[in-house]
């Protein structure tokens, strides 16, 4: 008798596990929502990452919308960089995404190789304008003949740098590669620094040596195709570039760096705040954190360095941010009227200003101009980039097991672990090896 | 059959069952079910958003050449040996301070327990984090005693050390455990040993440590098994750096799955690092097996 009960117990949890197991191994067949024509009555979840300045902005403008659209109600759902791509690549993978996302380039690669990742814009042109978008602009939004995401702004990592304190030591704002190695010399006789680089999250160490030597050379470091355009020696040249800085003091070391601000991001850094540390190297779409923890005014976009005949090129652009539609929402009408809002809107792009960039929409753009608001360090760095004919930075470049490959090869010649050479023929199999893994 | 009890809510062969169900649910949901994922995924090259193919034990292979993971296991068990015997000696010995007799112990016990309740909470972390930089408060201590400053966050070894620092602060838990069972330890074995003219030293050797040395295994097999899951602290104060001298066995798994996309590999690890735990703790069973019998 005990046999039976205890085989009727055993048999309930085996059916109940088996089945479990085979739901979840089985392919549960999603179906995208076909856009209805109509707005309906909703709430959509909007997420969003960066800084205090692009969180006041971007409430404001959700609170415009919930004015003139009270029946769709929009849930804001932001925080800051560190860990954000963790907590989506989570949310996506386990089919809690939020309905409308702002995303980064590179994500398309890993999060929709098939273009079926996020919702495909081009079905919802009843609700997006395109119009105020170039063919070119539009195409970095591309998956497999999807329309996966739109560009906000277009932006390029740019010098900004602290005038007050260039201006009490009497240095100047470097124009050049060679202008910049020289303000070491004056810097260390005040204790600080002309510039920052990290080792983090924005790996902007291996950015600035790639941008050095692709001036140099005229080669891209990965194509847009993910095809490794360097060659060891010419990530020798850019990791000697990297030593060169940190030797002249226009850099902290790396080991210096951790002492200084432990795992703390440059712009909560109190050597940054108190001008230590006099320059960054930044997106023109994120600089506003650094901003806003410094007196009005004190910070300046600087030029883009060129070597000393005058050449320019070898700067990055890219779609800074871009938004996406999850392919799970169940309202993508509302999701694509809502973006339609954010991108083109004349208030919302007056409320939004310059916190994500420059906006790539010409209409947010000429709304920006017509109220006087294109100005400021962001517009200005934008400007500057320009006239230097960048390149379009690969969406591979930052993919992030390849910035954890920049950032370690920096490290270990930064701690005299091992020389140039060998770290450069370590990177230059690590980045090829992973390139040819994921394509 | 003589009945020894009434059954408040009734009698049926599926009363237990009903009873036990909630447990049983949520242990099959969160417990058994991942657990049995985690192993199939670990054969797999499943990647977030795409689909798992299965790829036998190439995963496992992985692992033996993987230098991250070597070097992650090393800086797991460096972890283990700095944190555990110096937070159980730390436990023991603030155990053995709030197990005297003293007028207002209770507000003492209060107060020593507090890290524990603020360990995991991030404002803490950031704020143990700032302590440790090169203006940090702790080095300015260090300065004013005339010793010199130490690179905390620049040197692998002082970083850890960083790391220990907080989870030995947060030894409430340990010390509660180990006052209960000074408080179970009977009274007369001291008044005897008094009597026979040892002293405190002797009486802490022959009294107390033989009488604690179960507690003291329960508090080492609990400390190791959460010393080898290590993740919060490292991940909040170091990332991982310098060097990735502090790069933990459960970091490594957190880049690879949600970082690097690779959730195949990500689990494989799991699998090691779940493996390697339980022989860890056969092992720490076994060498102390005599240590722990009723013979000694």
């Amino acid at each position: 008798m005990n046999y039976i009960k205890h085989g009727r117990i055993f048999l309930i949890i085996s059916t109940l596990f088996s089945f479990l197991i085979m739901t979840s191994c089985g392919q549960t067949e999603e179906t995208t929502v076909l856009p209805d024509g109509k707005l309906d009555k909703c709430t959509l979840r909007f997420s969003w990452w960066g800084g205090d300045d692009r969180h006041e902005a971007t409430l404001k403008a959700i609170e415009l919308w919930n004015k003139k659209y009270p029946d769709i109600k929009i849930e804001p759902e932001y925080g800051g960089w560190d860990g954000w791509t963790e907590k989506l690549n989570t949310q996506v993978s386990g089919d809690t995404a939020p309905d409308i996302m702002q995303i980064n380039y590179d994500w398309l690669i890993n999060l929709s190789k098939d273009g079926l990742g996020f919702y495909d814009l081009n079905q919802l042109s009843d609700y997006i304008d395109f119009s105020g978008y170039d063919t070119e602009t539009l195409s970095f939004g591309m998956r497999e003949g999807k329309l996966n995401a739109l560009t906000v702004s277009m932006s390029g990592r740019g010098l900004f740098f602290n005038k007050n304190v260039y201006s009490e030591i009497s240095a100047e704002i470097p124009d050049t590669w060679n202008d910049l190695i020289s303000l070491g010399e004056k810097f260390s006789q005040y204790g600080k620094y002309p510039l920052d680089l990290d080792i983090q999250t924005g790996a902007s160490a291996w950015y600035l040596s790639v941008v050095y030597v692709q001036q140099l050379t005229g080669k891209q470091f990965i194509t847009m195709e993910g095809e490794l355009g360097f060659t060891p020696e010419d990530i020798q040249t850019a990791l000697d570039f990297y030593k060169s800085l940190e030797d002249n003091h226009v850099i902290r070391t790396v080991k210096q760096r951790a002492e200084d601000d432990g795992s703390s991001a440059l712009y909560q850094s109190p050597k940054f705040i108190d001008g230590t540390v006099a320059g960054v190297l930044e997106w023109g779409s994120a600089v506003g954190k650094y901003q806003s923890v410094l007196d009005e005014d004190v910070l300046c976009a600087g030029n883009y360095l060129s070597s000393d005949d005058g050449n320019h090129s070898g700067w990055f652009i890219k779609p800074s941010l871009m938004y996406a539609i999850s392919d799970n929402t169940k309202y993508p009408d509302e999701a694509g009227a809502f973006i339609n809002f954010l991108l083109n809107d004349e208030e919302c792009a007056e409320i939004l200003g310059t916190s994500r960039g420059i906006p790539a929409s010409r209409k947010a753009y000429e709304a920006l101009e017509n109220s006087g608001q294109l100005c400021g360090i962001s517009y200005d760095s934008s400007q500057y980039l320009l006239d230097t004919d960048p390149v379009t930075l690969s969406p591979y470049f930052e993919l992030s097991q390849l910035k954890e490959y920049y950032n370690i090869a920096i490290e270990k010649l930064s701690y005299g672990t091992a020389d140039s050479k060998e770290v450069s023929e370590e990177l230059y199999d690590k980045v090829k090896k992973y390139l040819e893994r994921i394509k | 059959m003589k009945k020894i009890y009434n059954n408040p809510v009734g009698e049926s062969k599926y009363t237990g069952l009903i009873f036990v169900m909630p447990f049983v649910t949520g242990f099959i949901l969160f417990g058994i079910y991942p657990f049995a994922m985690s192993f199939i995924l670990s054969f797999t090259d499943s990647g977030i958003n795409s689909s798992a193919e299965f790829i036998g034990i190439e995963n496992f292979r992985r692992l033996l050449n993987d230098s991250d993971f070597h070097k992650a296991v090393a800086v797991t068990l460096k972890y283990i040996l700095m944190l555990v015997p110096l937070k159980l000696i730390v436990s023991l010995g603030t155990a053995l301070l709030l197990n005297m007799n003293i007028k207002g112990m209770g507000f003492f016990r209060t107060v020593y327990y507090i890290p524990s309740i603020l360990g995991s909470n991030i404002a803490i972390v950031i704020m143990w984090s700032f302590l440790f930089t090169s203006g940090g408060l702790v080095n300015q201590v260090l300065e004013k005693l005339g010793i010199m400053p130490v690179s905390w966050y620049g040197e692998s070894t002082p970083a850890m050390f960083m790391i220990v620092l907080l989870r030995v602060w947060e030894f409430g838990s340990t010390m509660i455990i180990f006052l209960s069972a000074l408080n179970d330890i009977p009274r007369e074995l001291y008044d005897s040993a008094r009597v026979d003219g040892a002293g405190k030293i002797r009486t802490f050797f022959s009294i107390t440590l033989p009488m604690l040395r179960n507690v003291i295994f329960f508090n080492l097999v609990m400390q190791s098994i959460t010393a080898f899951q290590e993740f919060n602290a490292p991940f909040m104060i170091t990332g991982g750096n310098p060097m990735k001298g502090t790069y933990t066995v459960s970091m490594l798994i957190y880049d690879e799955a949600f970082r690097y996309y690779d959730t195949g590999y990500a689990n494989a690890v799991s699998w090691v690092l779940f493996t390697m735990t339980a022989l860890f703790v056969a092992v720490l069973f076994r060498i102390t097996r005599k240590l722990r019998s009723d013979d000694i």
